[in-house]
């Protein structure tokens, strides 16, 4: 059985199940939020953590991260149950299963589900919010998001240019980069064209995971921004012609990777950890990651060796922001909501950023000295780039329903050719 | 007399393919990094170790609940496909042919697209997200196994015995238990423990039926190796296997108790 589900299945289902579904429940406009707590004495947020306290929330995202689920599992749990009595559940499952979930629910008009928040981002929240299987707008309740979110930056306003109107809250930031074995190549190939020389040196000992793996699909964006600029994409149209033609040069130079590449460019590893897997195995001198601090957090484990280091290149490489979404049938709306303010607290993304050593969210210019010592507490270990070096050349995703249309064109024009 | 060395080579050799990768599993559980062309690990790490038994995992609580849903599945789906295989071998009925095309249609449609259609109808039947439609879902996966390996055994065994007590005045209960019954069993064990291991690696059927609320071992394994993390995917592999493997024998070893150690194939 394929576990990784084809993504065309998802979307023909998700399509048939709300077909299907009552169209009556598709067009229910949002509950607001503050209507959950009439009745009560109590305001606002308040009113949230009082309806929460002693119940169970359960928060549903991709369960293979050994470090986020354990600091799921001891640190936040523990600071909630001590703060709010709330019991929190992790739940390991495919963002493809969750919407599969969800869609099915949808479809056969459930409006008890079991899901309360979802961990996600990019084309998923994109389907998941057009299809109604979100619930919001919610993150203006949020005491934290509103005291330490920045409300003006691109990526609390827009998620792969899809505009979030407050469906989601920011949990984590990444950022793509390169790495390279210090004590093996000394080179740090910083744009493409530098990549292509490093190449042609190293034949067959560079790859990259083919799209639609998530860090492979955001390699090959990177590649486009590097030789067409990224500007010109952020309003672009979805249509596959105009893209085709805009993005020509960048596929041009992939193909003329393509001979030098591991296996000379006929196959691609089908996932980043497997990607992962050949370089710490030193079968290719290249790793391409979408967490910045990857290569702290390998060394640590003993996978990476002691001399990885990250690398980023010249023109900048691609960041996005993670999020948390209430599913619109979450049993434990007002729950979820005091689980995001909290993991919004500095005290816990700061842990967070100590702990599983990803980007916090939070806006420096609206942090106090005491909060802001918090993550300059935090030692983001070894191989890794400093903060600041990684924002300075940090790229705008884009937008969600390009993504696909390039995953098409390079399967089109770049593999096997 | 010279032996023939042929049987012996293929012993080796199978033994050999199923040692080698478990052997493999156990030292990349405790192995940190193992580049290729290394013989041994480079360095050994205690982490896969730490995460199974870290209380928060709360690994012993899974493993029981994991093997107490696939027993009950096994049990269930070993009972079905017991009934519908003394019905398939020996009576007619119209619609005989669609029975059993019915009950290997699990296996010939796709895994993801039987989960999904079956999510639908659970939803509506309200068996969604609780243990009694994983349960359910399991024995659905496992009833074409179980039906094809017991149709062939009663087939073969035929009902000369029954048949022979019923002559002799037994009733048809008693005629059942007594001559059909323990012939039997080998078969039904079989089945049994065929279905018990279909159950016990269900993975897509158990996330989106138990909607995440029923967790079994393949649910907490299958994104470790999924995420490409070599050495937690080989403890919880090597726990996965292992606890199997410990049912298998305490099962042989009840079934043989029950029979008084007398052969009974």
């Amino acid at each position: 059985m394929s576990i990784r589900f084809p993504r065309a299945l998802t979307a023909a289902a998700l399509s048939a199940a709300l077909l299907a579904g009552c169209g009556s429940t598709a067009a229910d406009p949002a509950p607001t939020p503050s209507a959950s707590a009439a009745g009560s004495a109590l305001t606002g947020f308040d009113a949230l953590v009082e309806e929460a306290r002693g119940s169970t929330v359960t928060f549903y995202g991709w369960g293979g991260d050994d470090a986020r689920n354990q600091f799921l599992q001891t640190t936040v749990a523990d600071t909630l149950k001590e703060k709010y009595d709330i019991t929190l559940e992790v739940v390991g499952m495919d963002i493809d299963a969750i919407l599969a979930k969800l869609s099915g629910e949808k479809g056969a008009g459930q409006d008890a589900g079991t899901i309360d928040m979802i961990w996600i981002n990019g084309e998923n929240f994109y389907s998941c919010k057009e299809n109604g299987l979100l619930y919001g707008p919610f993150t203006q309740e949020l005491p934290n998001f509103n005291a330490y979110v920045d409300p003006e930056d691109p990526e609390t306003l827009t998620d792969f240019c899809y505009p979030i109107e407050g469906y989601e809250a920011p949990y984590a930031k990444a950022q793509l980069v390169l790495i390279h074995d210090s004590a093996v190549t000394p080179e740090t190939p910083a744009s493409t064209e530098e990549l292509l020389e490093f190449v042609q040196k190293y034949p067959g000992k560079v790859t990259y995971p083919a799209p639609p793996d998530f860090t492979g699909s955001a390699f090959v964006r990177n590649v486009i921004y590097d030789i067409c600029g990224w500007e010109q994409f952020q309003d672009m149209e979805p249509d596959k012609e105009a893209l085709r033609a805009a993005v020509a040069p960048a596929m041009e130079y992939l193909r003329e990777l393509n001979p030098y590449l591991w296996n000379g460019g006929e196959t691609f590893p089908a996932s980043s950890t497997q990607l992962t897997n050949l370089f710490a195995d030193g079968e290719v001198l290249l790793d391409i990651s979408y967490s910045p601090y990857s290569p702290a957090v390998n060394i640590e484990k003993g996978v990476y060796p002691d001399t990885a280091q990250a690398f980023l290149w010249d023109k900048g490489t691609i960041g996005n922001t993670n999020y948390m979404a209430i599913a619109y049938n979450a049993p434990n709306k007002a729950g979820a909501m005091v689980v995001i303010h909290e993991l919004l607290s500095p005290e816990l993304q700061a842990a967070q950023y100590d702990a599983q050593k990803v980007l916090p969210v939070l806006d420096e210019a609206r942090l106090s000295a005491e909060e802001q010592a918090l993550f300059d507490a935090v030692d983001t270990g070894d191989g890794t780039l400093p903060q600041d070096e990684l924002l300075e050349h940090r790229l705008p995703e884009m937008p969600a329903a390009l993504v696909p249309l390039i995953e098409e064109i390079w399967a089109e024009e770049v593999v096997g050719q | 007399m010279r032996r023939n060395p042929l049987p012996a080579l293929i012993l080796a050799v199978a033994g050999l393919c199923i040692l080698l990768p478990v052997a493999l599993l156990g030292l990349w559980s405790a192995a940190g990094r193992w580049p290729w062309p290394e013989l041994w690990p480079e360095n050994f790490s205690t982490r896969g170790l730490a995460e199974l038994l870290a209380p928060y995992n709360r690994t012993g609580a899974l493993l029981l609940s994991s093997v107490g849903l696939s027993l009950l599945a096994a049990a269930l789906a070993t009972l079905v496909g017991a009934m519908t295989a003394r019905a398939l071998a020996f009576h007619q009925f119209p619609g005989k042919g669609l029975v059993r095309f019915g009950a290997i249609l699990p296996i010939l449609v796709p895994g993801t697209v039987l989960a999904m259609g079956l999510h639908t109808v659970f939803l509506r039947l309200g068996l969604a997200d609780t243990l009694s439609g994983v349960v359910l879902v399991h024995v659905i996966s496992a009833l074409p196994y179980t039906v094809s390996i017991l149709t062939d055994v009663t087939q073969a065994r035929g009902r000369g015995l029954e048949e022979q007590a019923a002559v002799l005045g037994a009733s048809p209960t008693r005629a059942f238990l007594h001559g059909a019954l323990p012939s039997l069993i080998p078969g039904l064990l079989s089945a049994g423990s065929m279905a018990f291991a279909i159950s016990y690696s269900q993975y897509f059927t158990t996330l989106l039926l138990g909607g995440g609320q029923v967790r079994t071992l393949s649910l907490v394994m299958v994104p470790y190796i999924q995420s490409g993390d070599r050495t937690l995917a080989s403890c919880y592999a090597l726990l996965f296997v292992g606890s199997a493997l410990a049912v298998f024998a305490v099962l042989e070893g009840l079934i043989h108790l029950w029979t008084g150690g007398r052969k009974w194939n």
